[in-house]
């Protein structure tokens, strides 16, 4: 606990971690207060033609899309959808990598070498594709892009962790917990786990970015969640089309996944800053993404 | 220290520095020479087979009308059929036998003349590659019944008296059948190297192919119609996907010629820039929802209803598309004969949606499956249109996009297409029965035009009847009336016809626009001055 | 001896794992609810058609057969026939190869140009002002969408100013050429208005590319140069009163560009990564963009093709580069 606080304190020092905390929290409650942020909250599905493409003013603060909507308002609900995805998919990866990590690193049979190798494997080819492949095949939704993401990324807390631990076998202590015959799950669990929280920790922000990035990419292929839904990906797909001309469209969803991804970011810096400056060489070898 | 740094960064910069010079320099240097008189036409669907055979669509349609010819061919607006390489036909009473006389001393590419038994060849050839427009002639006509009487006159025998056969005749393009032959491997019909060759008698040659790019042609001075004074040399038809970037080429320059179906917002554009004219026609292009006539819950007719009061009509017509378009109430073109003239269609009300779903005895208790193409945003545009008026009559939607080929498959069964999906049915002939007849015929299930999956058997016998008859009169009333039965039981929603905006650079002259080919037959073209 | 034993864990490693690579491959493009037999049969085949083909094909035997075919004709070399463009794959995927090579070419080439400077310098002047602006536009980099970058350069360069193509590898023919390389072509066969199109168009797409690659670059250059500086051996050279230009000219530099090695490995998969996306937006027509087509038309052929080619690839290059980790830094763990 007192860890944690010390954290806090080395982070608050820290004037990018700082500002990457408030783009997050910008986000957070643009998504938990858009109904009420929001000027035209009905215009999630409501549609105005005859006011459509209008520039930014004092009635459409970013201005209306190609059905008249307006552009603000689907953006506030748009970060509801970004949040979702991030937070479950990012979890879920983490679900699945870190124990699959420390089972890989704890143990020195075929068992790991085959983990590392599976891990290899959705490892070899970029992860945007494996993702586009997977949203495809199911078919453009919600749950499937967060699926994809999930099973994409989950290798990336795998290796980590499995490089972590096996750092961590080094260590004397872990030896002599070992020797003296602590179950393995004891061991794992109360002795490597918290000290390989710190890498987790930094990468889950570093994730989270990520993560809306490739998300992103996949609305804007149109292999997210279908029309009318408000994803940032999808409405910049929506916005070319009008270009040059109504530019404000295409720009404002960009910049919100940019100071949204930003704001993770910088958080991951800083954690990384704070946690443990030997994290930045093991990280050069797990790869960063 | 400093010094060693500011040198290796020194020398990136130089780096970087003498690519930007050289690249500076090359670009004063004046482009190339070109051939003389060139046209670059920007197409926004890819050239993926050069044999005419293979496809029947507007897309490729370039390929078909340059470089090969068909015994007679639709011209101008509205269209007509003019003799091309036939002069004249004559058809039996019983309407099953037509025949050809064909005009004498046409030569293909390679110098060797075009015979009767060259067409008896194309036929044979269409009908066993199964491809393009076999299914329009496989009802109508069986392998092995085309005869070459003599050097220049071929017969068709039809299995049954169709009245479209005329209209379609076009489509059968002539291929050098001697040419394939030598090609052929396996049996194929020479199908492999037509693929990327040529084996034609139009107005221009092939001289190069890539489907990835595109293709580019060059005169045929020996084609027998007689060139004018001015002509184009040489036609280039490049695949270039964007909207933006055929119009910011258009309006740069890089393309004199491109298809002329943009959205309205970049036809705006267009009518701005100063080197681009702007061709307006009125064509046959109808875009429609077609409803699923036989999945619960609108096989009932009043849940039909209720979905085509549920579009906002000029919403979408007049905001969204600007006016571009007229609204077409009714599956056959408003400029096409065999309209009721009398019928108004359904307009956007709710309230009447709303009066049409208490009357019906299905319930609609899940969402409807509103499917739209994957690529084509107008498309996309008049789904959202559509789950939106359906969420104010209180029936949910979820959309659902597909490309192109995925729907047509889709679409060939009523267990796997969604309940409605939105497209247009362009002009492959010029004649009533390339909509309604295609859309509403229960014979007809299976094919794309056909996913209404609609059956009624008076409008199968009007629709059989006008088929059967050469008798305009009687064709005319036959698919009046049938077209006031589709209407009342509200079988689709039929939203608008296409107006041409074809944009065209300044100089050119002579462009003849007809629905079925978009302009594209380079062959009448030229730059004035 | 580790090493070896590395190599060697790895290439027993190695078949077993493109197998898994192909076999997820295999189920994820064969469980697809369209039916791609039927989309090159034709808009207009009856079903009796698409059987007749499907069995041309062999796509009516069981799963397990047609994984083993599959596999079977690859070792030969035949990674079958793409559904969509009825080309084998592999004269696909040999045409598009030169097209993502030269982009990727290019946009490592600016990055490493710019970036490692820029890396060193910002450890060198550590905690300056330049150093956290490199920091805020380095993360800038890696936070922003390729795409919506692409997009947004396309607005400001190609549309508004009108300096650059929108999109597009060149304008219609480009000149014959014997390495697929525009600019190399066009140089060899000294065309300098080829040249010139073919730089403008690569501009913005290699501007794009480049960004993440640049940023990543720069952060990692910036870290191993400061852990060198920091690391006892250097700080017993510099108390050994060694001139500065000696220490950060031949040790830190030295040891900064070996960790590039391993940057390399990363960079390559950024860049790959980067080009499906980039390319897809620019409509550039590599590898990258062919990958995403096939997924979206259901090329399973295509797909697979893709993936291997890709797999086998990133395999041989992180093999590669955990070799020469080792053989360059024995005292780092072999992971």
């Amino acid at each position: 606990m007192s860890g944690a606080l010390f954290v806090f304190g080395r982070l608050a020092r820290d004037r990018s971690a700082l500002l990457g905390l408030v783009l997050i929290l910008g986000l957070v409650l643009s998504a938990l207060l858009a109904p009420w942020l929001a000027t035209h909250p009905d215009d999630v599905f409501e549609l105005h033609p005859a006011k459509r493409l209008r520039p930014p003013s004092a009635e459409n603060l970013l201005g209306t899309d190609r059905m008249g909507s307006d552009i603000y308002s689907r953006l506030l609900f748009g970060a509801r959808t970004t949040i979702v995805i991030g937070v479950i998919a990012v979890g879920a990866a983490l679900l699945i990598g870190v124990p699959i990590g420390l089972v890989a690193g704890h143990y020195h049979t075929w068992v790991s070498d085959a983990l590392m190798r599976v891990s290899d494997i959705f490892l070899a080819v970029p992860q945007v594709v494996l993702a586009i492949a997977i949203a495809q095949t199911l078919g453009p939704s919600l749950p499937n892009v967060i699926l994809a993401l999930s099973v994409t990324y989950w290798p990336w807390f795998a290796r980590l962790v499995y490089a972590e631990t096996r750092a961590l076998q080094k260590e004397v202590f872990i030896e002599s917990t070992a020797a003296i015959g602590a179950s393995p799950f004891r061991l794992v669990a109360l002795h490597v786990l918290p000290n390989v929280a710190s890498p987790i920790i930094v990468r889950t922000s570093i994730g989270m970015g990520f993560t809306i990035l490739t998300a992103a990419a996949l609305g804007f292929l149109g292999l997210g969640p279908p029309p009318p839904a408000p994803e940032w990906g999808r409405t910049i797909a929506e916005a070319r089309e009008f270009l040059p001309d109504a530019w404000w469209y295409a720009a404002a969803p960009g910049l919100a996944i940019f100071l949204t991804v930003m704001g993770f970011n910088l958080l991951g810096d800083g954690l990384r800053d704070v946690l443990d400056p030997r994290i930045r060489r093991s990280y050069a070898e797990a790869g960063d993404g | 220290m400093r010094r060693t740094w500011l040198r290796s960064v020194a020398m990136g910069g130089i780096v970087l520095a003498a690519l930007v010079v050289v690249s500076a320099l090359a670009l004063s240097v004046p482009a190339p020479a070109q051939a003389p008189t060139r046209f670059v036409f920007a197409n926004e669907s890819n050239y993926d087979t050069m044999d005419p055979h293979a496809a029947f669509d507007v897309g490729r349609v370039a390929v078909r009308l340059n470089l090969y010819d068909g015994l007679y061919r639709w011209l101008d607006n509205p269209p007509a059929l003019q003799p091309w390489l036939a002069e004249s036909h004559t058809v039996s009473p019983d309407g099953l036998t037509y025949t050809f006389k064909l005009r004498r001393g046409v030569k293909f590419h390679d110098g060797s003349e075009v015979t009767a038994e060259d067409v008896r060849y194309s036929m044979e050839r269409i009908l066993a590659l199964k491809k393009g427009a076999a299914s329009l002639f496989a009802t109508m006509v069986a392998p092995a019944s085309t005869k070459a009487l003599d050097r220049h006159t071929v017969q068709f025998t039809l299995s049954k008296p169709v009245a479209i056969f005329l209209a379609v005749v076009p489509e059968v393009h002539v291929v050098n059948s001697a040419l394939l032959k030598k090609h052929e491997k396996d049996s194929d019909w020479g199908a492999a190297w037509l693929t990327s060759n040529e084996a034609g008698s139009g107005s221009y040659m092939l001289t190069r192919y890539d489907p990835a790019i595109g293709f580019i042609a060059k005169r045929f001075p020996g084609h027998f119609m007689p060139w004018g004074a001015k002509y184009i040399d040489e036609i280039e038809f490049r695949m270039v996907k964007e909207d933006n970037t055929r119009v910011l080429g258009m309006i740069k320059g890089d393309y004199q010629g491109t298809g002329g179906y943009l959205p309205n917002d970049q036809v705006k554009r267009l009518r701005e820039a100063p080197n681009v004219k702007l061709i307006e026609q009125e064509s046959m292009r109808i875009m429609m929802f077609q409803i699923n006539n036989q999945r619960p819950p609108m096989n009932d007719v009043h849940v039909r209803r209720a979905i085509s009061y549920a579009f906002d009509y000029d919403g979408f017509n007049k905001e969204i598309l600007g006016g571009s378009v007229e609204r077409n109430p009714v599956p056959i073109p408003n400029n096409l004969w065999g309209i009721p003239k009398d019928v108004k269609g359904y307009t956007y009300d709710i309230e009447k949606a709303k009066a049409e779903l208490a009357k019906a005895k299905l319930k609609v208790d899940r969402p409807l499956t509103v499917g739209y193409l994957t690529g084509f945003s107008q498309t996309e545009q008049a789904a959202t249109v559509m789950a939106n008026g359906l969420r104010k009559a209180g029936i949910e939607s979820k959309l659902t996009s597909e490309l192109w080929p995925t729907m047509v498959e889709r679409m060939k069964k009523p267990e796997t297409s969604p309940d409605m999906v939105v497209y247009w049915i362009s002009t492959y002939y010029a004649d009533p029965n390339n909509w309604i007849g295609e859309m509403f015929h229960s014979g007809q299930w299976g094919t794309f035009k056909a996913s209404s999956f609609y059956k009624n058997v008076k409008v199968d016998d009007l629709l059989d009847l006008a088929l059967k008859s050469t008798d305009r009169k009687v064709r005319e009333k036959a698919y009046q009336d049938a077209a006031r039965i589709v209407v009342d039981e509200a079988a689709g929603v039929w939203i608008y016809n296409t107006k041409y905006f074809g944009p065209w650079a300044k100089s050119l002259e002579g462009i003849r626009f007809s629905p079925i080919g978009n302009g594209q037959e380079m062959r009448w073209v030229y730059y004035a001055q | 001896m580790r090493l070896v034993a590395l190599v060697l864990r790895r290439a027993a490693w190695f078949l077993p794992t493109v197998l898994g690579l192909l076999a997820i491959t295999f189920v994820v493009s064969r469980i697809i609810p369209a039916d791609p037999v039927a989309l090159v049969a034709g808009d207009t085949a009856t079903p009796a058609q698409v059987e007749a083909l499907r069995r041309q094909l062999g796509y009516d035997r069981p799963l397990p057969v047609q994984f083993v075919t599959y596999v079977w004709r690859l070792l030969r070399g035949d990674m079958g026939t793409s559904l969509f463009t009825t080309r084998p794959i592999v004269d696909d995927l040999a045409s598009r190869l030169p097209a993502t090579i030269e982009l990727t070419l290019v946009a490592m080439a600016v990055s490493i140009v710019i970036g490692i400077p820029l890396g060193v310098v910002a450890a060198i002047w550590r905690n300056s002002l330049l150093d956290h602006l490199l920091r805020v536009v380095t993360v800038s980099g890696l936070a922003i969408a390729s795409f919506w970058l692409g997009i947004m350069l396309q607005l400001l360069f190609a549309m508004r100013l009108g300096w650059t193509p929108l999109n597009a590898r060149f304008q219609g023919f480009p000149p014959p050429g014997m390495t697929g390389l525009y600019l190399v072509d066009a140089v060899l066969a000294w065309d300098w208005w080829a040249f010139a199109v073919a730089l403008r168009h690569l501009a913005l797409p290699a501007a794009t590319l480049a960004v993440p690659a640049l940023a990543t670059l720069v952060r990692f250059t910036r870290a191993g140069v400061l852990d060198v500086m920091q690391s006892n051996y250097v700080l017993h050279e510099r108390a050994m009163g060694l001139p500065s230009s000696v220490i950060v000219w031949k040790l830190i530099l030295r040891n900064a560009l070996t960790s590039t090695i391993t940057q390399i490995g990363l960079l390559f998969g950024i860049l790959l990564a980067g080009a499906v996306v980039t390319e897809t937006v620019f409509d550039w027509p590599g590898i990258g963009a062919y990958a995403v087509n096939a997924i979206i038309r259901s090329d399973y052929n295509a797909v697979m093709g893709f993936t291997v080619w890709a797999g086998v690839i990133f395999m041989v290059v992180n093999l590669l580069v955990d070799v020469a980790q080792g053989f360059i830094d024995p005292r780092e763990r072999a992971s």
